[in-house]
């Protein structure tokens, strides 16, 4: 008996590592590459150097003057430069309309209110690859040119969604007698909003755009769909390098991006937890 | 007609369940409340209590019927607009408020400037003993203590009308004890209306001045504790408000005879027809021989020793219930009867109480 005990708290202990293993060291490699000076093939290691990030940041660097790639670096910064406008304009519109939807199918009464919580759920369970087709369907018949604000308008179709679900979430959570209180106390129903219901809605409401953030910097498929031949994102970019030869610069921005997001999720994580 | 702070003309309301059935709240309900007065709702749950509670807050729309508070009418005004405070079941403290915000939320909603509302705060704190705790969150407090911000918050704004639904609910015994003093104390002090919603039969008949007793979304009886306790007008309301010992039968001068033959003594001279004879279990006593009082013989089913107080649970000869307390200073005769396990409960004729028959 004992010694099945051993064994299979043993056994637990290794699949525990094997599991870790598994999902953190690709990420691991690609910090480790990412100060890597060989500049023909990244997976050689050469020696030590800081040079890709440097690159990266605009700075003249010496490894780049003997590497010979298709895409320069100014390209890179201007479709990196492209993601983030588009994720702040993506952002600030799904989370305002997201939020005022979830607000109105959980706090109002109307006609339709069940089937319009549902079909929130649908741009969700939609394959993204149905989703980029229809979208670049309903723009191209629409006479819309491709571009910047129909990558925009198109991620707000879905992300809206996610905004939903998460501020949902934390309103089906929230007590609805405080309301009564606030009325009972003299508040009328929009001082009841701005003092009570809205800033204990404000972590959902913060997680729910930080998410929009990430989902959108991230989106590769939808996005590649509709953006037509001028705009470049970031996804697009490094997917397009992947059939012309990887710039080792791929790594350090990997890991900039890796690191932005760890800072975006401990940020929304640490709201949450002050807020409860 | 007394001063009246809230008045109640037919007041109807009705719920449709989720199985398509109706079921009535409030069956055309009349009822004053007097200026100063401690009223208690008590019911059992789904009596319609809460339902009265909340058509007064403006949180239900009647059906039919006016509410008058202080002579206006309020009926189809909206809850922000009512001059009437709730102190919630569960507290409802908002979270990310402190205590003092929380406290000061009727005023700040009604624009009282900062300085006033300082002071304010402050004076309703020190009222409910938490003189000082301004800056703390709620849930940094005990139940107990969220409960006093509770309550200063709903009086802060000097409502004229404090309502308060099931608030000592959560709270354990003995705190629940020295809040229905407070709560009692604070009601005179404070110079205003109190209408509380209670289960708890002893707590109305504690603190109340006036007790309602609720079931099916009627008032069976609305009159002071003692009156309920003693002369409750229907069998519901006798055995809700205390434990009791209930025989229907034939009543005549003097006596009533019970279906399965028992005889109970009575002090009313001229009653007849049917009619249920109430008996109080404090109100036996243990016969010992010689004793002429009325009574009746049981054979013991359980004793039990509750402090103050043993409970006697007999059955008569014909089967019936009986349940009888005896003070525990007479330790020795129940001493007695222990061994036997019989007994001849006796009682003061003058202590039963009469109900009207009712319809089945």
């Amino acid at each position: 008996m004992k010694i099945f005990a051993t064994l299979a708290r043993g056994s637990l202990i290794a699949y525990t590592a094997l599991f870790f293993a598994f999902i953190y060291i690709p990420l691991a490699l690609i910090a480790v590459y990412s100060f890597n000076a060989n500049p023909v093939n990244m997976m050689t290691w050469t020696g030590f150097t800081t040079e890709w990030y440097a690159q990266v940041l605009g700075f003249k660097t010496k490894i780049s003057e003997n590497a010979l790639y298709l895409e320069s670096t100014s390209q890179l910064v201007e479709a990196l430069w492209n993601s983030l406008i588009i994720a702040t304009s993506t952002t600030a519109i799904a989370t305002v309309l997201g939020t005022a939807i979830a607000i109105a199918v959980y706090r109002f009464d109307f006609f339709g209110r069940r089937f319009y919580r549902t079909i929130m759920f649908m741009p969700m369970l939609m394959p993204d690859i149905v989703l980029g087709i229809a979208l670049l369907i309903f723009f191209v018949n629409s006479g819309i040119n491709l571009g910047l604000k129909t990558i925009i308008i198109g991620q707000c179709t879905f992300l809206i969604s996610y905004v939903f679900i998460v501020v949902s979430a934390r309103l089906a959570g929230m007590d609805r007698t405080l309301e009564h209180a606030s009325a009972d106390l003299g508040a009328n129903e929009w001082t009841t909003f701005r003092k009570v219901v809205f800033p204990q809605l404000l972590p959902g409401v913060v997680g729910g755009a930080l998410l929009a953030f990430i989902i959108s910097m991230d989106d590769l498929v939808i996005t590649y769909f509709i953006a037509g031949v001028d705009v470049t994102t970031l996804p697009m970019f490094i997917f397009a390098m992947l059939r012309r030869g990887i710039k080792p610069e791929i790594n350090a921005i990997a890991v900039m991006m890796l690191t932005f997001s760890f800072v975006i999720a401990s940020l929304g994580l640490y709201l949450r937890s002050r807020q409860k | 007609m007394r001063d009246s702070i809230v008045r109640l003309e037919k007041a109807a309301k009705a719920f449709a369940t989720p199985e398509g059935q109706t079921v009535t709240a409030l069956d055309a309900i009349d009822l004053d409340v007097s200026r100063n007065e401690f009223l208690t709702l008590l019911g059992p749950s789904g009596c319609g209590k809460t339902t009265l509670l909340q058509a007064i807050s403006g949180f239900v729309q009647l059906d039919g019927g006016h509410i008058l508070i202080d002579g206006e009418d309020m009926t189809d005004r909206p809850p922000y607009r009512r001059p009437v405070n709730t102190v919630f079941q569960n507290y409802a403290l908002f979270p990310h408020m402190t205590v003092g915000e929380n406290t000061g939320y009727a005023l700040e909603v009604a624009g009282v400037a900062k300085a006033e509302r300082t002071k304010r705060v402050g004076d309703a704190l020190r009222m409910v003993g938490l003189e000082g705790m301004e800056g703390r969150k709620p849930r940094q407090l005990s139940g107990g203590q969220q409960q006093r911000v509770a309550l200063a918050r709903a009086i802060i704004a000097r409502p004229k009308l404090l309502l308060l639904d099931e608030p000592l609910s959560a709270l354990d015994k003995n705190l629940r004890q020295s809040m229905q003093i407070e709560l009692k104390t604070l009601q005179h002090e404070l110079g205003i209306s109190f209408i509380f919603v209670t289960h708890d039969q002893q707590e109305a008949l504690t603190m109340s001045d006036r007790v309602a007793v609720l079931s099916g979304g009627r008032i069976q009886q609305l009159d002071t504790p003692r009156a309920i306790y003693d002369q409750p007008k229907n069998s519901f309301v006798a055995t809700f408000v205390g434990a009791s010992n209930l025989f229907e039968g034939e009543a005549g001068s003097g006596q009533l005879v019970t279906k399965d033959g028992l005889s109970i003594s009575h002090g009313r001279q001229g009653a007849t027809g049917a009619a249920t004879a109430l008996i109080r279990p404090e109100q036996f006593f243990i016969a010992q021989s010689g004793d002429s009082a009325p009574g009746l013989d049981v054979d013991l089913e359980q004793i039990v020793f509750v402090g103050s107080t043993f409970e006697l649970f007999g059955r008569t000869v014909t089967g019936r219930r009986v349940i009888a307390e005896i003070p525990a200073m007479r330790r020795s005769l129940v001493g007695e009867i222990e061994q036997s396990r019989r007994a001849r409960l006796a009682y003061d004729p003058a202590a039963v109480h009469l109900l009207p028959a009712e319809a089945a």
